[in-house]
């Protein structure tokens, strides 16, 4: 079994994507177990990645219902084009129909929108289902969303139901904004992502960007994780490391001062208050480090 | 002893912990550790781990059970749990009950005496009575708090499902159609943001609850930009910009140097405060303004000074009050509290972290 964890985790770095052993362990298992893995951390540590990758590694289609406020069955599951059933109506309207005839006509597979969720379980291969920003939605959507993701069938009125003929790899993601029911959670196989380590998050730099020197990625993963100790309004995610990475590329710098840093901050921090203060800092030691500014001592 | 016994003990410990392990997570768990190889430490605590517990606010109380039993680490294991241990592919989790000694547990009998002083949820922690463990784990949990609370306040403002219907632009839109009404509009109703001004007791008679709500406070004024806090304990002081940054529980003290708070002698004064905020920052207040005072109300038998609380309610929408004590001590000796709520849209006990985070949820 560490085989297949091992080998889990080097598709997944073929794919793009480098986990540790944990992560790999709990794709494992929700491979082994047929069991949603609901990943929880915050913005930008690679949630929505975990799915992706694991659908390139597996080569299955990605299908992601991204949720929002307000988001309903009309707009995750399907929906009857009623625009074309109209026309439809009218444009048999002059001829002598038999109106059963049409009726059965506008309800047929033709008229049917299929949204995320009918796509991933009407599929004819498995698929990688990956519900993102699951914390967005009300909980009647969950509720129903639950049903879905223990049955795996749907029923539509007036077609009669639609059982999955392949289980697909269910991905959710959430940032905590609010408690996810209980049933729910229960349901599901936990993973909570972080802040990748320093190391990690070096090697991701040179997957990720190439030309990266390996100095230049240690030193920027370095002073990545040296701002994420500052408290900050918005720590800078692995993807905003990466964007400055290429930046720095990109301006044909080869290494990283204090100089080069003042220039391309804003790619890493977005908030004025957070730029204003990292600014501060640089200015106030002239290096990399951040620590806080030193307290004038009198004595001096 | 055996397998399931054991690991029967530690789910019993986690929901002594205050996690809830349901009956089909065990099941999940057993099945999963079939799966794994248990030699490789990480292999194995992820495996209890995202079997388990499903919210990374429960992750300090999980490790605490996970090292008192598993704490030995991967070395002792090797040494004793050969292949003959686990019959690798069992087809039931009940039949791994039959496994003598399988799991690795090290000393488990010795620790269970130990285990009285971590029963309870930090959550649920009386704040004046909370230790310096509790409130690092309390201390952890802000963000998540925050962020839940910042999300709701938002919520609420998104009624408008079931919003009418707006006929003049759905028959203009119907024009393109031949006269017939595809798209239906909706009336959008305007948000309004939440406006919030905070008045927070930070005197020492307070000390441990006035720590969180400035905690708490800092970290909603976060995700939302129209909140102002001021503290007090004598005179009140506008203290939004220090709770912009720094560790959440030296914000008391920043606000204490850097806020002029007292005046005299230093006693709390409720009745001053009210006084001096409509005098200095009534303007901070309208008709949208929600006010949250944070304080126990002992007002030192000072002057009520009602009236000015009168006219804060009259001037903004909503005032809630935060109090640390628990409700029958409202009114008894020095606590103006009976006299306060009747002003108040709703006043709540928050004796704990949980009860403070209810009630915010509730507004």
């Amino acid at each position: 079994m560490q085989d297949k964890i091992n080998g889990l985790r080097e598709g997944m770095f073929k794919a793009g994507y480098i986990c540790d052993d944990r992560t790999a362990t709990v794709l494992y298992l929700g491979e082994a177990l047929h069991k949603p893995i609901l990943v929880e951390g915050p913005a930008g540590v690679g949630k929505t990645g975990v799915a992706q990758a694991f659908s390139v590694m597996k080569n299955l289609p990605l299908v992601r219902l991204q949720c929002y406020d307000g988001i309903d069955e009309a707009k995750a599951l399907y929906e009857w084009n009623y625009k074309r059933q109209l026309l439809h109506i009218q444009a048999v309207g002059s001829h002598n129909v038999d109106p059963r005839d049409v009726e059965q006509d506008i309800f047929s597979e033709q008229y049917l929108l299929r949204r995320p969720l009918l796509q991933a379980i009407s599929s004819s291969q498995p698929t990688v289902l990956l519900i993102d920003e699951i914390d967005k939605v009300d909980f009647e959507f969950e509720a129903m969303l639950l049903e879905l993701l223990s049955e795996f069938q749907m029923s539509i009125p007036e077609l009669g139901t639609v059982k999955a003929i392949h289980m697909p790899y269910v991905f959710l993601t959430s940032n905590a904004t609010r408690e996810l029911s209980e049933a729910l959670k229960r349901r599901c196989l936990y993973l909570h992502l972080n802040f990748p380590t320093l190391d990690l998050e070096e090697q991701i730099l040179r997957l990720k960007v190439p030309g990266l020197t390996d100095q230049l990625a240690e030193k920027i993963a370095t002073v990545a994780h040296r701002i994420r100790q500052v408290d900050l309004k918005k720590a800078p995610s692995i993807a905003e490391t990466i964007d400055w990475a290429m930046a720095i590329i990109e301006l044909g710098l080869d290494d990283l001062d204090h100089a080069v840093a003042l220039q391309t901050l804003n790619v890493l921090v977005k908030h004025r208050e957070d730029l204003e203060k990292l600014e501060g800092m640089i200015y106030a030691r002239n290096d990399l480090n951040f620590q806080p500014r030193p307290v004038n001592n009198r004595a001096w | 002893m055996n397998f399931l016994n054991n690991l029967q003990g530690f789910f019993g410990d986690l929901r002594r912990e205050g996690i809830p392990v349901t009956t089909s997570q065990t099941r999940d768990c057993c099945q999963a550790l079939l799966l794994i190889d248990w030699l490789n430490p990480d292999c194995f605590y992820i495996t209890l781990y995202s079997t388990l517990i499903k919210d990374y606010s429960f992750e300090a109380a999980f490790n605490s059970v996970y090292y008192r039993y598993f704490s030995s680490g991967p070395e002792i294991l090797a040494g004793r749990q050969p292949e003959q241990a686990l019959p690798a592919p069992l087809p039931r989790a009940e039949t791994a009950a039959m496994a003598p000694d399988a799991l690795p547990i090290h000393g488990m009998a010795s620790l269970r005496g130990g285990l009285s002083q971590a029963l309870r949820n930090p959550l649920d922690e009386t704040l004046s009575l909370a230790s310096l463990e509790d409130v690092q784990k309390m201390e952890a949990l802000f963000p998540l708090i925050s962020r839940r609370l910042a999300s709701k306040m938002i919520k609420k403002n998104r009624r408008d499902d079931n919003s009418a219907i707006n006929y003049r632009s759905t028959m203009r839109k119907s024009m393109a159609t031949g006269g017939m009404p595809l798209n239906i509009m909706t009336v959008k109703r305007r948000r309004e943001k939440p406006v919030i001004v905070a008045i927070c007791d930070v005197s020492g008679s307070v000390m441990t609850f006035s720590c969180f709500a400035l905690a708490m406070l800092a970290s909603m004024q976060r995700f939302m930009r129209q909140l102002r806090t001021f503290g007090f304990i004598e005179e009140v002081d506008e203290i939004t910009p220090w709770l912009s940054s720094g560790d959440p529980l030296t914000l008391r003290t920043t606000v204490l140097r850097k806020a002029r708070l007292i005046s005299s002698r230093g006693y709390t004064n409720y009745g001053k405060t009210f006084t001096g905020f409509m005098r200095r920052y009534s303007s901070s207040l309208n008709h949208k303004t929600t006010v949250l005072i944070f304080g126990d109300a002992r007002n030192n038998w000072f002057n009520d000074e009602i009236q000015a609380l009168q006219q804060i309610k009259t001037r903004c929408r909503k005032i809630y009050w935060f109090n640390p004590e628990p409700e029958s001590s409202w009114g008894q000796g020095d606590s103006r509290m009976q006299v306060y709520s009747k002003y108040c849209q709703a006043s709540f006990s928050c004796p704990n972290l949980n009860t403070l985070q209810e009630a915010i949820g509730k507004l």
